[in-house]
Parts: structure tokens; C-alpha cells; sequence
């Protein structure tokens, strides 16, 4: 930790422990000490006081104990010439401020007549009123927005200490964070002003229901905020008082909060930020002082500064680690799945982009935090409008994404949503991904408003809503101009290959985490598929990538991480932690799955296989039939016969449910010998296979002329015909060891 | 050789749960065996039956109220404080205030109407404890469930349902203001547990959550809810998997009601023979059914059907 702040903290503290002593012998020589002193109808006492250490306040006399022991916490200003670490001092040092700043607080309501806050439980500031202060929210209040704290329909709060340098930036700055949902907590003055002035001023409605909360002038009077946050920890955290680490875990966890320090961060200023620090609660500021930038006690960063007014929102949400609220797409046209299969004939389109006739593409790609700016939407060429009626246009869909959790593994998974995202919006029709982009806009959303911009606002939008767990970030990029649409799209088609080749790239015995999908246990209830880089789910929906991220966006989804632990068995593919993991997702109903046998319990399925390979004893080979084939095949029964022998979650040794891809994989029932058992397919899906690199394959298995020696049907229909062909043709297979 | 009994020894055990507070409170769960066979191990609590309140009264052969059901209740039909004690008359262990009236679709009742008709159903039964049940209107659901647990703090009552799409803020509010949540997920497994855990997760302790996994009457897919509710119940206690570990609730009396077998008269389907038995018939054997599923809290419209499963359950749980 910085030095300098922990020194400048460490004397705030002293400095405020001192006066606020000196207030309370003051008091107590006055009312005496049983002079009751209490927050306007609370159960809590003084909350911070009650929450982190257990004790309740109730009259004068109980507080100069409190004092005694913030005394205690209280370390030395650490001496010019010493260096040791910092940290933990400095946060004592803010503990002890926020006990003292919360009695300092407690004795302005000893004599309501001097109170200088409005009645309890005020939760809306008449404009007309003088007098703009609140102080503490009684508990009705802070349950009933404690509830939007829990629920999530405000992420957090701001503590505003201070004020920006005018009224326009004060106004531009509460917009900003009532966007974003956020409560803002007001207090402090930066010479002699305050923000919720400057909002007065400017005609701004302030008090609860706005989300404008002032709650006092003084410094001491952010103490609401960290006593509200302390409160919340009790009543909805389940935190009991005196279990201080619960409550400033709850709220570290919990309550995405924040300090924004706006103007000269005095002593005093650096003491309360450090007591927010104990609640994981990051200090933003305007000025510029040390930062202290290691994580830690906070999430992420601890105290950032010299944060331009324009950009400190997005930083601290940033910092905090908060998810955005996006309650509704804002489109002029009506958003929903409703109309995601709605079709846009020639007659009522604007404006077509991209598909057969000009170049079109879509292209998602991560960046730093700091690269990219939240919702800035460009549209860079023509605008909708600027265009004829009826006309085909290049187009690019840029999307540029930023998350703490954000991984680059992730960008083709966000990019193939964009598809149905898109395709929501009425009057918008999107067909297509990658670089065959196929997309028509109606007269109607023309006439109602539509715009390019806006689809670059529905990925914002649906983005946040949906991949908030990964995403922060989201800016688009919308190219209308056919030069630099071209050019885009030769830096996507490397990227494109780049990917596929990354997936391809990637082998089980490199990683150590697999991935479960226990999505359809819904239907098929002891079925667990186990997904692996070389063996995707047979669904052919879910490959590693897709489950990790499903992980990371649902963490107590379908889908999770499977440590392997020790290989049990590398040929047939068993390992330790998969073994038990299967037993017990399965309901105890299978022992154990081979993922990589046909014979030796092969894994079982759920009945939404691709395909389906099937061993054919008399040829000593395997063949694979898939769902669109409807016709005979060798092994004397069509799909659906075979569909109803496999699914439902039963080891079937000889059958095993697979995606139509995994036949390419290097593990294809390699504990039989893989690719080189295979002798017949469906012609459509051996032509699926050869597009997607069967002849690279059969190479490296060493037979290249594999692919001629695979049977189809026009070859044959019946085993007796295939084992004929195999003669005919020299298939390997009947070479091989005996199957059974 | 004497025969003995095989028995199966569970490792788990479910949750027992305490619905309202002093002495009427109620509770359910507790149990460390599978439904009905108490010769492996005990069920402290008996299944109990809630009995329905309405907020908009119904009328007479209105969908789910042929005059089986509808006499029984004729003279208190438009007053939810009447009906409430006439339930305890009838043998009701606790009330189900149900608010299918808010249902935007329905009369579309605002919070306040409904803070109304609770604040009848209480003021009449006292201590009674209160189960409230939207009208499964995801929307409006989150908006009147909050509103009601609000208006009476810690009263420790049951509110549901509580589903994906809304448990969020029904959560809060019942942490918030000192209640229970039913969760309840459409019959699978998984998403029951997923519904718990994300209850637990916002931070309500899973002693205060009871599971709907979604009720169908004879006849119209009950075996799909005696499936889940067996298979829950095994993972619970074969398992021993803590997040499955709750009782159940069965909003059972609107879909037996609803049915074609209730409903029609003799004239329009002579062979169905007579019509107030049947429809009694067919709450009655949902009811016995979900008892055997595993069911704790019953909810339930009919006095007579109420009587044969109250009887019942004292005999099977005596």
C-alpha cells in the first residue's frame, strides 16, 4: 500500500478519534452519561459499531469505551524514515474512523432541535425545502431497498463524497450512475459544496425514490452509507452483530459499492476511504493522488485517481467489478423471440445486406477493459436512411467485447449468438454467421424507425443482459462502405481459420479440467455426457469452449468443471475423478464410461445424438448412421430403431450415440482402433465429412485411400453386401483384431 | 425362519420447516424415508392440508367450481375472512390465500387489493398460519408476493410460487421481511435443484424453502409429478444431497378441478355417472397420490375430499 495514503489515513484517523472524544465529554458533561442517544427507529444501534463489533450504543455513557478501543486500533503515523507494509494499519486506522464517525453522527439526533437532518424516514426531499439532508435511513427504508440489493435491481451505491467542479458535470455524473441503477449516497463538501446542492440547484429531484440520496454535509455523514451496507449484512446476510467478518464479506461480495471521491482528498478523506476498504468498497478519484493498484482486500483495484468526470462512472463500475442493469432493448421496433422466425420477402424489405450479392460478415473480438468504451455505436459509412429503397449493401458487424472474465476462447461463442440475438427484433432478418452474413431490414422497422445503429444497441444490450458474468463491455462497430468492409473481412478469415484450427488443436491428454452436460438428464435422467476437447457433446451443440463458458455465465448450471484426476485407463479414456463423477450424476445408475470405447461400457446417451456408430461383428468394422439418413443400413435397422436401442441413458456395449463431428477426432472409438474401423456411411454425411477434412484424417491414420473404401448406400444396404465390399476394396478393418 | 422386512437405510435426511410462529405454527419435512414406508425410518410430521381462499369469489359452475365444491362454501364465497374460518371448521391446518384474482389475465387485482383480502383471511384465523399463492403470473407475481410479505413482516408465512423468472425479487422480500419461499420448477430434477440452490445462493437459508416441482392432476400427467417427486426424494435421502433436502408442496386442488372428469355435468357425459362424487373422486385420489409421491403440504378445495385425506393421513402416519 501506498505510503503516502497510509500515512495521510492513519493521521485522519487520529485526528477524527481526537475530536470525536472531545464531542462526546462534551455531551456527556451536558446530558449526562444517561442521555439516551439512538438513529430515528432502527433495531440496529449504531449500526457499524453494533455489525463489526457486537456492542450496542444506547445512551452517552456507552461511548467512551468505543473510543477507548478505536484508541487501541489506532496505530502510530508511520515515521519518514520507515518502510514496512502499510496495509493493515491503515485499514485499523479506518475501522476506527468509521466507529467514531458513527457516534459523531449518533449525537447529532441527542437533541432533536439541533438535528440537522430531516425526520426520519423522509424518503422524498420536498424542492421547495431548505434543508436537503436525510442522515440515517431509518430500517423501513433499508429493507425496502435492501431488497433491491438482493434481488439485483440495483446492483450497488455510490458514496459521493465531495463535488465535481460545476453543476452541469454534478447532473451529467447522477444520470449517469440512475442509468446504471445505482443508489448515490451523498455527503462531505469539496470547498464548502456539495454534489446534491450543485443537483438541487439544477432543479434535480433528490431522495430515495430518485436514488439521490444526500445524507449529510460533514464528512461524517458518508457514514450512512457504510451503516446502511451494515445493516443490509445483518437483516438480509444473515450476518449476526459482532461477526464482522460475515458482514464485511457480505458486502464485499454482495454490494457492488463504491466511493467517488470528488475534489481535494484531505486526511480525513483518506481515513473513511480506508474504512471502506475493510468493506472491499474501492475508492474512485477525481484528483490526483497515489493510486494503490494490487488487489487485495477489494475485488480489484483498491483506490484509483485522476479519473476524468467523464469516464469515472465507467471506471468505477469497472474497479467494483458491477454488472450492468439492462431492463429492456432499446429499439424502435418490438423485441422478442416471438419474432425470430419471421421471414422478409423481396416486396416489404428496405434494404438487404450482405448474402449472395455483396460481401457481408459478423465478427466478435475481445479487448482490454481500457481499449474500448461501453455502448459507443458507430456506424461508419452510409446510415439506413441514406440509401434507396430495395438496394443490396456490404456490411460489417464489428463487435468488440471487454470483460475481468472475458477470455479470448470465448469470442466465436458470444459471435454465434449474434444470429438469434439480432433476429428478435421485428422486422429485422438475419440469416447466416461468420462471413456468409445474410440480413434484410422490412419497410415497417424502417418506417418505425430502424436504424443500423440499432443493431449494434441490441448486441449491447443483449450482451449485458444475457453474458453479463463474462462481459463489461460491449462496443460496435457497424461498416457500410464496400472498401473497408473487404478489408475486414480478410483480418475475420484469418481469425475464423485461426479459431478453427485452435479448437482443432486442442488435446485431452493437455488439459486437466473436462466439462459435464447434464442438461438433458431433464428427459433422460442418469445420462451424463461427459465433453472433452477431442470428444464433443453428441448433441454436436455443446463442444469444451461452449460448457466453459456455460460454466463461467451459469455457474450452478448443467454444466461443470471435471477435474480428471489420475488416468485409470488412457486407451479406452477412464480417469479417477471422471469414474466417480459419472456414478454419482448418473444416479449411481452407471459405474463408469469409456470415452473413448464402443465395446467396453462406451458412454451413454440421452437421445440427441447425430449419429450413431454401431458395430457390425461379421465385418469386424463399425458404421455410423446419422438422424437425416432414413433408409436400411447394414446393421439391419434404420436411425430411429437404432435411436430408441441407444438413448435414455443405458450402456448399450456395440452402440454409442456421437456428433457427427467426432468421427474427425483423434479419439473416435480409438480404443478399437479409431477411424480405421469405420466402413460405411450415409453418402450425405460422408460428403459432410469430406468437406470437413475425412481425407486429412485417413492420412494421418495412415490410410489414405481410406476414404474410397468407405461403403455408402448406393454401395450396399446389408452386412452380408458390405463384408463383400470390404473384400473388394481391401478395407483395413478386416485386417484388424477382432472386435469381439 | 420369521420373515423379516428388507430395509433400505438412508444416508439423508430432509429438512424440517416451520411455517408461521407460536403455538399454531406448523411443521412439515423432518422425515428420513421415502413416503409411506415408516418400517426404514420416521416421518415426525404428517403430510398437512391447506385449505383454499380465494380472492375474487367464484361462481357457481365456473371452471373449477361445480356445485360439488361450490355449495360447501356458497354463503362465504365473497367474504375471504368467512371462508378462511369455515376452512378451520372443515379441518384445514393451515390457509392457501389464493390470488388467482391479480392475474392481469384474470381481474388483474393490484397489491393493495390483495393486502386487503390477507388482511381479512389473518384477522379471521388469527394464528393461523398463511400460505399465499399468486396467480403464477411470472410479472405480476414479483410485484404482489413482495408487496403482501411487506405489509405483514415476520409473520414467518409460505409464499409461492417462486420460479426462475421470479424468484429474485420474492427472495429478497422474504429475507427482507422475515418469510418463506415455495421454489417451484417445471418436473425435472436438475432445475429443482438449481431453483434451491439459487434461493440459497441470494442468501435465504434453505430451512425456509419448500419445493413445488409442479403438480398435475390424475389423469393429466400425475405420474410425471409422482416420478420427480420420488426421484428428488431419493436424491435427498439415498443421496444424501443437502440441496434436495426440502419437503414438498402441491398445488393440487386448481388442476383436479379444472378437469373434464369434474366439470362436466351427467347430462353431457351420462356414462362419467354422478358428477359431485366424481369431482370429490378426483381431488381425493390426486391428493393420495402425491401422499404416496411424498407429498407434506396438500393444497386442497373440497370439505369432503379434505375429510377422506385428513383421515387417511392419520391413519397411514399414526
Amino acid at each position: 500500500m501506498s505510503k503516502i495514503i497510509a500515512s495521510a489515513a492513519i493521521r485522519g484517523a487520529h485526528k477524527i478519534v481526537e475530536r470525536v472524544e472531545n464531542k462526546i465529554k462534551e455531551a456527556i458533561d451536558q446530558y449526562g452519561p444517561d442521555k439516551e442517544v439512538a438513529y430515528p427507529n432502527t433495531a440496529y444501534y449504531l449500526p457499524i459499531i453494533y455489525g463489526i463489533l457486537g456492542r450496542k450504543v444506547e445512551k452517552l455513557g456507552d461511548m467512551p469505551p468505543i473510543i477507548e478501543y478505536c484508541k487501541q486500533l489506532l496505530p502510530e503515523v508511520p515515521a519518514e524514515d520507515l518502510w514496512i507494509p502499510y496495509l493493515g494499519p491503515a485499514l485499523d486506522a479506518g475501522m476506527a474512523t468509521l466507529f467514531a464517525y458513527d457516534m459523531e453522527e449518533a449525537l447529532k439526533y441527542v437533541d432533536p432541535d439541533k438535528c440537522p437532518y430531516l425526520p426520519g424516514g423522509t424518503e422524498w426531499i420536498d424542492p421547495a425545502s431548505d434543508n436537503i439532508w436525510l442522515g440515517a435511513a431509518d430500517d423501513v427504508i433499508m429493507r425496502k431497498r435492501g431488497v433491491e440489493f438482493v434481488d439485483g435491481s440495483a446492483p450497488g451505491f455510490a458514496a459521493v463524497v465531495g463535488a465535481p467542479p460545476d453543476v452541469e458535470t454534478a447532473v451529467k455524473l447522477a444520470k449517469e450512475m440512475q442509468e446504471k441503477y445505482l443508489y448515490v449516497f451523498m455527503a462531505s463538501d469539496h470547498n464548502g459544496v456539495n454534489m446534491a446542492e450543485q443537483l438541487k440547484e439544477a432543479g434535480v429531484q433528490l431522495g430515495w425514490d430518485t436514488r439521490l440520496v444526500p445524507f449529510g454535509k460533514d464528512t461524517s455523514a458518508a457514514i450512512h452509507a457504510l451503516g446502511f451496507a451494515t445493516r443490509a449484512a445483518m437483516s438480509f446476510g444473515g450476518a449476526k452483530p459482532g461477526d464482522y467478518r460475515k458482514v464485511l464479506l457480505y458486502n464485499k461480495n454482495r454490494i457492488f459499492a463504491f466511493v467517488l471521491a470528488l475534489g481535494t482528498v484531505t486526511d480525513e478523506w483518506y481515513a473513511a476511504a480506508a474504512g471502506a476498504i475493510n468493506y472491499g468498497f474501492p475508492t474512485i478519484a477525481d484528483s490526483d493522488i497515489p493510486e494503490i493498484l494490487p488487489y487485495g482486500v477489494c475485488t480489484y483495484e483498491h483506490v484509483v485517481s485522476n479519473v476524468p468526470h467523464d469516464k469515472i462512472v465507467s471506471k468505477a463500475i469497472e474497479v467494483r467489478g458491477l454488472k450492468i442493469v439492462i431492463k429492456k432493448v432499446d429499439v424502435p421496433v418490438s423485441y422478442g423471440p416471438a419474432f425470430e422466425g419471421e421471414r422478409i420477402g423481396k416486396d416489404a424489405m428496405r434494404i438487404e445486406m450482405g448474402g449472395p450479392k455483396a460481401p457481408a460478415f459478423e465478427f466478435c473480438e475481445m479487448k482490454d477493459l481500457d481499449e474500448i468504451e461501453d455502448n459507443k455505436i458507430e456506424v461508419i459509412g452510409k446510415e439506413i436512411d441514406e440509401y434507396e429503397r430495395g438496394v443490396t449493401i456490404p456490411f460489417a458487424i464489428w463487435v468488440q467485447v471487454a470483460g475481468r472474465k472475458f477470455q479470448k476462447d470465448f469470442e466465436p461463442i458470444i459471435e454465434r449468438q449474434f444470429h438469434h440475438l439480432i433476429n428478435q427484433a421485428e422486422g429485422v432478418l438475419h440469416i447466416g454467421q461468420r462471413d456468409i452474413l445474410w440480413m434484410r431490414i422490412s419497410d415497417k422497422a424502417y418506417e418505425a424507425g430502424f436504424k443500423f445503429k440499432h443493431i449494434g444497441q441490441i448486441l449491447h444490450d443483449k450482451l449485458h443482459q444475457e453474458f453479463g458474468a463474462i462481459i463489461d463491455k460491449v462496443q460496435v462497430k457497424i461498416y457500410t462502405e464496400e472498401e473497408k468492409v473487404k478489408e475486414l473481412l480478410e483480418k475475420a478469415r484469418a481469425v475464423y481459420h485461426e479459431r478453427d484450427n485452435r479448437l482443432a488443436g486442442m488435446k485431452d491428454e493437455e488439459v486437466d479440467t473436462f466439462y459435464s452436460c447434464t442438461l438433458c438428464q431433464s428427459f433422460a435422467p442418469n445420462h451424463v455426457c461427459v465433453i472433452t476437447p477431442e470428444r464433443p457433446g453428441l448433441c454436436g451443440a455443446y463442444n469444451m469452449l461452449d460448457c466453459k463458458a456455460a460454466y463461467e455465465i451459469n455457474p450452478t448450471g448443467p454444466n461443470q468443471p471435471l477435474p480428471k484426476g489420475e488416468v485409470v485407463d488412457p486407451v479406452k479414456g477412464r480417469w479417477e475423478k471422471i469414474d466417480e463423477f459419472i456414478y454419482t450424476a448418473s444416479h449411481n445408475a452407471v459405474e463408469y464410461a469409456c470415452a473413448y470405447s464402443i465395446m467396453d461400457n462406451p458412454m451413454t446417451s440421452c437421445g440427441c445424438f447425430e449419429a450413431i456408430a454401431v458395430v457390425l461383428p461379421m465385418c469386424n468394422a463399425i458404421m455410423v448412421v446419422d438422424r437425416d439418413y432414413t433408409g436400411d443400413t447394414p446393421c439391419g435397422m434404420r436411425f430411429s430403431t437404432l435411436a430408441g436401442t441407444v438413448g435414455g441413458g443405458i450402456q448399450t456395449p456395440g452402440f454409442v450415440g456421437i456428433s457427427k463431428l467426432y468421427i474427425l477426432s483423434k479419439k473416435f472409438i480409438s480404443a478399437e482402433g479409431g477411424l480405421k474401423r469405420l466402413a460405411w456411411l450415409p453418402k450425405a454425411l460422408k460428403e459432410f465429412l469430406v468437406e470437413n477434412g475425412l481425407q486429412k484424417r485417413c492420412e494421418e491414420e495412415g490410410v489414405p485411400d481410406l476414404v474410397d473404401k468407405i461403403a455408402t448406400e448406393e454401395d450396399c444396404t446389408t452386412e452380408e453386401e458390405l463384408y463383400e465390399w470390404m473384400q473388394k476394396v481391401g478395407h483395413p478393418a478386416l485386417e484388424m483384431e477382432p472386435l469381439m | 425362519m420369521a420373515f423379516a422386512i428388507p430395509k433400505e437405510n438412508y444416508a439423508g435426511k430432509v429438512r424440517e420447516i416451520v411455517i408461521g410462529k407460536g403455538d399454531k405454527a406448523v411443521k412439515i419435512g423432518g422425515y428420513d424415508s421415502m413416503p409411506l414406508c415408516t418400517f426404514e425410518g420416521t416421518w415426525p410430521n404428517k403430510p398437512v392440508v391447506a385449505m383454499e381462499v380465494y380472492d375474487v369469489a367464484p361462481e357457481l359452475n365456473a371452471q373449477g367450481w361445480p356445485p360439488a365444491t361450490f355449495e360447501a362454501f356458497k354463503d362465504v364465497i365473497n367474504d375471504p375472512g368467512a371462508w378462511a374460518k369455515k376452512c378451520l371448521e372443515y379441518g384445514a391446518d393451515l390457509i392457501c390465500v389464493q390470488l388467482a384474482g391479480t392475474d392481469p389475465n384474470a381481474q388483474n387485482k393490484s397489491a393493495e387489493e390483495a393486502i386487503e383480502v390477507v388482511k381479512k383471511v389473518k384477522e379471521a384465523v388469527g394464528d393461523i398460519p398463511l400460505i399465499i399463492w399468486g396467480s403464477n403470473n411470472l410479472e405480476k407475481d414479483q410485484e404482489v408476493l413482495p408487496a403482501i410479505m411487506e405489509a405483514f413482516p415476520n409473520e414467518n408465512w409460505l409464499f409461492g410460487p417462486a420460479e426462475e423468472g421470479n424468484y429474485k425479487k420474492i427472495t429478497a422480500s422474504a429475507i427482507g421481511y422475515g418469510h418463506l419461499v415455495a421454489g417451484k420448477s417445471s418436473i425435472d430434477v436438475n432445475l429443482a435443484k438449481q431453483l434451491n440452490i439459487l434461493i440459497e445462493n441470494l442468501g435465504l437459508s434453505l430451512d425456509k424453502v419448500v419445493m413445488d416441482p409442479t403438480t398435475a392432476s390424475l389423469g393429466y400427467g400425475i405420474e410425471y409429478t409422482y416420478s420427480v417427486m420420488e426421484r428428488i426424494s431419493l436424491a435427498a435421502l439415498a443421496q444424501n444431497d443437502d440441496k434436495m433436502q426440502n419437503p414438498f408442496i402441491n398445488d393440487l386442488a386448481k388442476e383436479a378441478w379444472k378437469t373434464r372428469e369434474a366439470m362436466l355435468t351427467v347430462e353431457e357425459e351420462p356414462t362419467y355417472g354422478e358428477q359431485n362424487t366424481r369431482g370429490i373422486l378426483m381431488e381425493s385420489i390426486t391428493a393420495i397420490d402425491l401422499i404416496a409421491a411424498g407429498s407434506s403440504i396438500l393444497i386442497m378445495r373440497n370439505p369432503t375430499a379434505v375429510k377422506v385425506i385428513k383421515e387417511l393421513i392419520n391413519e397411514l402416519y399414526s
